[in-house]
């Protein structure tokens, strides 16, 4: 039963990322591969100040997730000034550039990962009450998502992604809505990532690279980008079925690689055979 | 329409994750009659060649004690998992052997993941025995972990002593990689020699990826040191220590047990003459156990394990760990996490194979005698023996 | 430490060094001048024409010229094949950018996981040695691996630039470089243009790789992260320009060498992401290179 909790845990952590990101790159049309950074940036953040200056952690968490939101435009604005191509780049650069950095600061734990991190809940309910709080979060996001594209605010960017020029023209201004898009999902990848950091306890650098970037776009291709439910069920595949793998006891050493293989080749047979992902509509509906 | 599409996709999804369960479930549900134990180490990923041997060597060991009779003839098993050496799928692969397995005791190494599925040994009171990572930090990760292998502090220590009191090596310089293998240990030398009255006249990290190493080598020529300790990856040393020489820079070079490889020897060529490299486990003059044991691997395949020293705490692991069931057997405990670790507290002192006596300190460390081997002619040869 | 030698050294051993990651970042930039495609694919060719030589040179003992040859055929075919059924098919689609991207990055990562099934993950060479004959000229130290890969890469890029200044085909590349409908409309196949861009980016990447596997270690994931900075420098140096990307690649070279006369040693990998945000920052089109030397 504890295994299936965690199993939860992480698709409901990966639910708030694919929803997010679903945001920026699916509604948003903005194409970024940071996110995973943002979810670190706040997992560090939530975690030191829990254990370095004592801040609850309920707090903590809400202030690593604002973090993550403030940082964001520290990427967003300067790339988006130039054009969409280069946010691209930009957030490769950012990313890795941030890894580095945190590989280098001592008090962040450096290269050999921070632990003894705080934990949320404690005692024996403690995955029972992790996973209620994850999940509810979970679906939460996805509430907000889908309000903010569905609404007024929705078809404002609808209308951006569509003609930006023609927008421009008519005194909207596209600029602030990307920036506060990249915010907002930024910082709801930071609250995924504040709540890993006090469910599993350890956080290392070397967990947030371009994999972690790639695994995220492949749910929300997989799933559908650009559609509400899309993330949820990209999540929920793509956690569950790595799982169900291992237990097809295939000879470990074959595993990660097949595992992989599985993962790519199923975004390439979406890709091809419906762009639009599971929940998106088929092309020519 | 989209409705249809939605639902559709729910129960893809849906049968997958009830797919999970069930095999998950029913997997469990067999075998309660062996002894078991988890074992998770890199079966794939960069340090794959060191975590394959290592794991064959618990296995072959598993497969010896359950051929003399188990344990008060209950068979031994092992349950290996693979960790890539990651800390997020060693957490995953330690979520399964504590919670769908139902391990008392698991051995794991590399420190990353050690440290990383440490909470979770500390929260569901299984045993989490360390073997092999080296990292001192792992002395201090909670209630439910030891390590049963030397941390950096025992071999790094006495190779800085060695080089201070014995080559009477004054100045020395430290090159490390900027991971936490590196880290860790470069700062443990350092304090150690400089306490013993040394200068580190250099202290200089590359980064795990680069391959020219030419600005950092040519500030630690600069500084003019007569000995260098190297703290790398055997897939960066060699290329550290060619380039070392090809500038010209022949001072002698040592380095932790890592380097106890054959590819060292292999890509570094004749610049790696003279290199020291620590070795924990002790040799076959030393313990007659380990003779047979080289020989077994040069007949199953037809060479020598890598890492050999690693792997022969690993092949011990088993025996450890037999001898904490057997603890826990005779006293008709039930095998949980803590009950195992207070065999292991209870036992403290064990007679094993490969690796001789093991003391298991209040302090969660053991404490060995250090070889130092080196190369001399293109092939490790004994050095000396620090206690 | 700032004297002389060591500067001189510094300096030489950058360079050598850079060669390969000249290639990579010429292949890289004329992928995207000619197809406007940011090739991520390159990653997998890469790992593919390495893991062929190695195969053959290592595995069944095949002489260096005929390993070499052999991963250049492969990733020449492999190059072939995502273009004409990947990118092409997309492009008649019509699809997004991001689409593209996406799977450009994906098919690098099925390649990763495909040759670390087979190879294992464990770092490989393509000689079982890395040193090399050293000479010293005046105090550096300049080996034998640094002068033929200068010599290599030196004839790599004479020839590239032979073809595109000297031969009609090379003229083609660039006229659907600058409007691909509209040198349609003028009879070039743009298809064509693409497939060859892409042919002689996988040999471009094929001497590439050989001259960093003689050299260094490779692991599957290798070089997608290889690839980083043949982005970067493709950025740096302007998109559009190749001669751009190639000295921009010497440039990070020898700015990431010489660093560590002013930073500690720890910051050096970092440098050259910050150097990327610089220029995103203050210098997007890439630095400007004065219109006579840049003609292409």
């Amino acid at each position: 039963m504890e295994y299936i909790y965690s199993v939860l845990i992480l698709i409901g952590i990966y639910t708030i990322m694919a929803a997010s990101f679903n945001l920026i790159i699916g509604y948003g049309g903005l194409i970024s591969i940071a996110h995973p950074i943002f979810f670190a940036l706040a997992a560090y953040a939530s975690a030191l100040l829990n254990l370095r200056l004592g801040v609850p952690i309920p707090l903590a968490i809400l202030i690593g997730a604002l973090f993550s939101a403030g940082m964001s435009v520290m990427l967003s604005l300067p790339s988006l000034r130039v054009s969409g191509d280069y946010l691209l780049i930009a957030s490769i650069g950012f990313q890795l550039g941030f890894i580095e950095v945190i590989k280098n600061i001592e008090f962040a734990g450096a290269a050999s990962g921070l632990t003894g991190i705080g934990s949320l809940y404690s005692g024996p309910t403690r995955s029972l009450a992790f996973t209620v709080t994850v999940l509810v979060a979970a679906a939460a996001v996805v509430w907000l998502v889908h309000w903010l594209t569905h609404g007024e605010y929705g078809r404002a960017i609808q209308a951006m992604r569509d003609d930006e020029e023609c927008f421009a023209s008519l005194g909207r201004n596209a600029m602030a809505i990307k920036i506060t898009i990249f915010a907002v999902g930024s910082g709801l990848a930071g609250l995924a990532g504040a709540l890993y950091a006090h469910y599993f306890q350890f956080l290392s650098p070397e967990q947030f690279g371009i994999v972690q970037s790639a695994l995220i776009l492949t749910m929300v291709v997989v799933g559908g980008m650009g559609t509400t439910l899309g993330p949820i069920v990209g999540a929920l595949l793509l956690t569950a079925l790595p799982q169900a793998i291992t237990f097809l006891n295939m000879p470990p050493s074959v595993m990660a690689p097949v595992q992989g293989m599985l993962y790519t080749g199923l975004v390439l047979v979406f890709l091809f055979v419906r762009p639009a992902g599971l929940v998106g509509k088929k092309a020519g509906q | 329409m989209n409705q249809n599409v939605t639902r559709r996709a729910w129960l893809r999804s849906l049968a997958v994750a009830a797919a999970v369960a069930a095999i998950g479930t029913a997997g469990s549900a067999a075998a309660q009659q062996t002894l078991k134990f988890g074992l998770a180490m890199p079966l794939t990923g960069s340090q794959s060649s060191y975590g394959k041997d290592q794991i064959k060597a618990t296995e072959w060991a598993v497969a010896d004690i359950n051929a003399k009779g188990g344990v008060n003839g209950k068979k031994l098993e092992v349950i290996v998992l693979d960790t890539q050496a990651d800390p997020t799928v060693g957490i995953n692969a330690v979520n399964r052997l504590v919670n769908v397995d139902k391990v008392p005791v698991f051995v794991t190494a590399w420190s990353a993941v050690v440290k990383a599925v440490a909470p979770i040994a500390n929260r569901e009171k299984v045993l989490e025995l360390s073997i092999g990572a080296n990292s001192p930090d792992i002395a201090k990760l909670g209630d439910y972990v030891y390590t049963a292998f030397p941390l950096a502090d025992v071999d790094v220590a006495a190779l800085a002593n060695y080089t201070f009191s014995t080559l009477k090596h004054k100045r020395v310089a430290v090159v490390y990689i900027n991971n936490d293998t590196g880290i860790e240990a470069a700062k443990v030398y350092k304090s150690v020699f400089e306490k013993a009255g040394g200068q580190v006249v250099a202290y200089e990290t590359y980064d795990p990826k680069a391959t020219d190493f030419t600005g950092m080598l040519l500030k630690v020529r600069t500084a003019n040191p007569e000995f260098i300790h190297l703290h790398g990856l055997v897939s960066d040393m060699p290329i550290v220590i060619s380039q070392m020489r090809q500038l010209g820079m022949q001072q002698r070079v040592s380095t932790y047990s890592g380097g106890l490889n054959q590819q060292m020897i292999e890509k570094a060529g004749k610049g790696a003459e003279g290199l020291i490299v620590t070795s924990l486990a002790p040799n076959a003059q030393q313990n007659k156990n380990v003779g047979p044991y080289i020989e077994r691997w040069k007949k199953a395949e037809n060479r020598i394990p890598n890492g050999l020293p690693y792997t022969q705490y690993l092949y011990d692991a088993a025996y450890l760990v037999a001898a904490l069931y057997e603890y826990v057997e005779n006293n008709k405990l039930p095998a949980t996490g803590e009950n195992m670790r207070k065999a292991l507290l209870a036992v403290k002192t064990f007679e094993l194979p490969m690796t001789g006596r093991l003391v298991m300190n209040d302090d969660h460390t053991v404490r060995k005698p250090v070889n130092l081997v080196t190369v001399k002619n293109a092939e490790f040869v004994p050095l000396a023996t620090v206690e | 430490m700032f004297d002389l030698p060591v500067l001189l050294q510094i300096l030489w051993t950058s360079v050598a060094t850079s060669t390969c990651y000249v290639l990579f970042a010429v292949a890289f930039a004329l992928t995207l001048k000619v197809a406007q495609v940011w090739n991520f694919v390159q990653a997998g060719t890469m790992g593919l024409a390495f893991y062929a030589m190695f195969a053959a040179m290592l595995g069944w003992g095949w002489p260096h010229p005929a390993g070499f040859a052999f991963g250049l055929g492969i990733a020449v075919a492999v190059s072939m094949a995502v273009e004409v059924w990947g990118y092409r098919v997309l492009r008649r689609r019509r699809s997004s950018a991001l689409l593209l991207f996406i799977f450009a990055i994906v098919v690098a990562e099925f390649i990763a996981y495909l040759l670390s099934l087979v190879f294992g993950t464990e770092p490989q060479s393509l000689t079982k040695s890395l040193t090399s004959e050293v000479y010293l000229v005046g105090g550096v130290a300049i080996s034998s691996w640094d002068l033929n890969a200068l010599a290599v890469t030196a004839a790599a890029c004479a020839a590239l630039f032979a073809f595109l200044r000297f031969t009609r085909q090379g003229q083609f590349l660039y006229a659907v470089a600058d409007n691909g409908d509209l040198a349609e409309l003028y009879g070039i196949s743009a298809n064509r243009a693409y497939l060859i861009a892409m042919v002689i980016a996988a040999a471009l990447v094929s001497v590439g790789v050989y001259l960093y596997g003689t050299r260094a270690s490779m692991i599957p994931n290798a070089p997608l992260e290889l690839m980083l900075l043949a982005v970067i420098a493709t950025i740096l140096g302007g998109i559009g320009s190749l001669v751009g990307a190639g000295v921009a690649a010497v440039f990070l070279s020898v700015l990431q060498s010489a660093s560590i006369l002013v930073i500690p040693s720890q910051w050096q990998s970092s440098l050259t992401y910050f150097v990327l945000f610089a220029v995103i920052l203050f210098f997007p089109t890439g630095f400007r290179v004065p219109a006579w030397l840049r003609r292409r």
